[in-house]
């Protein structure tokens, strides 16, 4: 079976090569973007099953990237996946609204983003990477 | 330049003193001063909300107005003016608890100066002003360091997230193979990432219990639960430390009613700051039962073997920042106990500490008792208990998908009962709060002091109501009612054996609902 592809949208270029490097290590195929604007593009272009995407970002932010990707139908039910450093509190309802499937914060613990990807996905998760019970950020 | 004439609003209703004092007025410059005389407290009131006043005095015994509560509607009306009170001889006790109510200065009937009234009420109008701009500033900082707070927080985690990326990229070999040494020293790396974003989760939490914005849900909440699960999540963290860490909890423990994510979150601060404080070989031991004293409140102990703290430092300990001697070397910033004050106050609670030097530390949290007899009080004490008719309305929310996520549950349920508190009968009415965890559904209860025909008044309430909110967001809603027929209450109960009954008659009914949700999603 192909391997499942992956968009991240992400502006700060280490954390991008981060995930880039930890989700190839797990047989994803990785697109990458690093605005609001080649961010759209890509997704049309690469058509990913899955869309990581940060709040923050130039040229208009992930809530603009949600809203464009709607237009358009082809792209429209691409799952998005949102990871940003931003409040919780302020945020998840907002970009679950919006149409995420979950809010992640950074920093993600990679068993807790493998195993949100997998669910997302509809992949059955790995044993060992069960979600870190233990994450005073979550609480 | 020409100053304006100082507007003084004079409130008295005693002729002789009004005489007095617009005598000292007139052996002022003409234009320094403009004096108008009211002799109500409720036209004072209009007419300092129009506005022009710089300064007013203000008589303690009006037909319409007496004591500092003259003061008080003063500064309601209009908070910026300075308010100067006017006693007699024998009452400078009132004048001094006038200036606590705000007031600025006092008068003594009788022993104003010419002189000195001119100055005094310059003085108060100054002296007012400064402040003013003082709480002004002040109210500046506290918005400033928590937006400043907020930003750090935010702008300290993408570098935090890309230390951690590559730490663990490196750590679980995926740029290649490594030594024994090296893996060890990215685990004490990524050890102190961990560190670092819990202190930034808790200045976070700090910004947001300043700023008023923490959420809490209280309801019903098993407090056996959310002990076993944060002892599960801290026995590793022990067991590496060489710590037994051990709960002991009564058998039929009462629930409480408390955010169950709150009272984690306290039980995880508590745990962790014990296991940190005790070495190795030592105890970590959490234990829960009735307060003996006050039945009505559940304690809550988690006790060490530590080093322990000094008794008089037992109280410092909750101050925000604080850390003491035996913390040096710890990593920390001294807010952990800090919030857990605010979380157990903010939930109807009490937290202290007990413990000596050397002799271990024992922190105990007290929280109220979950009681629906309690809860349904206010309206049986009304109406009569044996013979208001009860209905206990059932709304169920779910999913479409058939399963509904935590997530959506959270985002939820604030929404859900805000429209539910709108439907219901009376305000003798009761929305409780979550009362178990049915399945794969939230369920939520009322208890309407009404008749079958006012369950199905609110049934057909709720669901017009909820309607839109469901669709939106894919949801599916169902509402029944049943109604408690009165048969076996009788009247010669008392007023707490009746409710007794009828809370448990109610509890029964609940239970029946959660359960047989239960079943049916396995």
């Amino acid at each position: 079976m192909a391997n499942k592809k992956i968009l991240i949208i992400e502006d700060d270029p280490d954390v991008l090569q981060g995930m880039h490097i930890r989700l190839k290590a797990s047989h994803y195929d990785i697109f990458l973007a690093g605005d609001t604007f080649s961010g759209v593009a890509e997704a049309r272009k690469s058509e990913p099953d899955l869309i990581l995407l940060d709040l923050g970002l130039p040229a208009g932010g992930g809530f603009v990237v949600m809203d464009r990707l709607k237009l358009i139908p082809s792209i429209a039910i691409i799952p998005i996946i949102v990871v940003s450093a931003r409040d919780r509190l302020e945020n998840q309802k907002r970009a679950l609204e919006a149409g995420a499937k979950a809010f992640l914060q950074k920093p993600v613990d990679d068993a807790e983003l493998l195993a949100v990807i997998r669910r997302v996905l509809g992949e059955p998760a790995a044993r060992r990477e069960q979600p870190a019970v233990y994450d005073l950020g979550s609480i | 330049m020409k100053e304006k004439p100082l507007q003084i609003l004079l409130v008295e209703d005693n002729a002789g003193d009004v005489r007095l004092l617009r005598e000292m007025f007139s052996k002022e410059r003409r234009d320094a001063f403009q004096l108008t005389h009211l002799l109500r407290m409720s036209e004072a009131e209009t007419h300092l909300a129009k506005g022009g006043v710089d300064i007013v005095l203000l008589d303690l015994g009006l037909p319409d107005g007496h004591g500092l509560d003259t003061v008080r509607r003063a500064h309601a009306a209009a908070p910026d003016v300075p308010v100067i009170v006017l006693t007699g001889l024998d009452d400078e006790a009132l004048a001094a608890e006038a200036m606590n109510a705000g007031a600025q200065d006092y008068l003594i009937k009788g022993q104003i100066e010419n002189r000195a009234l001119p100055r005094a009420l310059r003085h108060a109008i100054e002296r007012h002003r400064m402040q003013r701009e003082t709480d002004l500033i002040r109210t500046h900082q506290m918005q400033f360091k928590d937006e400043f707070l907020s930003h750090v927080s935010h702008e300290l985690r993408s570098p935090l997230s890309a230390i951690y990326q590559f730490a663990t990229i490196l750590r679980d070999g995926i740029a290649g193979e490594l030594k024994p040494a090296q893996h060890e020293y990215l685990e004490i790396v990524l050890r102190n990432v961990k560190q670092l974003q819990s202190m930034i989760s808790d200045l976070f939490e700090v910004t947001r219990l300043q700023a008023g914005k923490l959420i809490i849900e209280l309801q019903c909440t098993s407090i056996s639960d959310a002990i076993a699960y944060t002892v599960d999540t801290l026995q590793g963290a022990a067991t590496a430390k060489g710590i037994t860490l051990s709960s002991d909890i009564e058998c039929l423990l009462p629930s409480v009613c408390a955010d169950p994510t709150r009272i984690r979150q306290i039980l995880v601060i508590l745990i962790d700051n014990a296991i940190k404080f005790t070495p190795a070989n030592g105890t970590v031991k959490v234990q829960a039962r009735r307060l003996e004293e006050n039945p009505n409140l559940m304690v809550l102990e988690v006790s060490d073997s530590g080093c322990g703290i000094s008794a008089d430092m037992t109280e410092r300990i909750f101050e925000r920042l604080f850390q003491t001697s035996a913390s040096e070397g710890r990593k920390g910033l001294g807010l952990g106990l800090y919030i857990c004050r605010e979380l157990v106050t903010r939930q109807g609670g009490q937290i202290w500490a007990k413990s000596a030097t050397g002799q271990g530390s024992v922190f105990s949290v007290t929280l109220p008792i979950f009681s629906l007899p309690n809860l349904i009080a206010p309206a049986f004490r009304k109406k009569g208990c044996e013979n208001s008719p009860i209905t206990v309305v059932v709304t169920e929310i779910g999913s479409q998908t058939g399963w509904l996520s935590d997530k959506v549950r959270a985002e939820q349920s604030h929404g859900v009962r805000d429209v539910l508190q709108s439907c219901l009968h009376s305000s003798l009415d009761v929305l409780l709060p979550k009362m178990g965890v049915a399945g794969a559904v939230e369920l939520f209860f009322i208890v309407a002091i009404t008749n079958e025909v006012g369950g199905e008044a609110i049934r057909k309430r709720i669901g017009e109501q909820l309607h839109e909110h469901i669709q939106q967001a894919s949801l599916t809603l169902s509402t029944s009612y049943k109604s408690l027929g009165p048969t076996k209450r009788s009247s010669t109960d008392s007023m707490d054996d009746c409710l007794e009954k009828v809370a448990s008659e109610i509890q029964g009914l609940m239970n029946n609902e959660i359960s047989s949700r239960m079943v049916e999603h396995g």
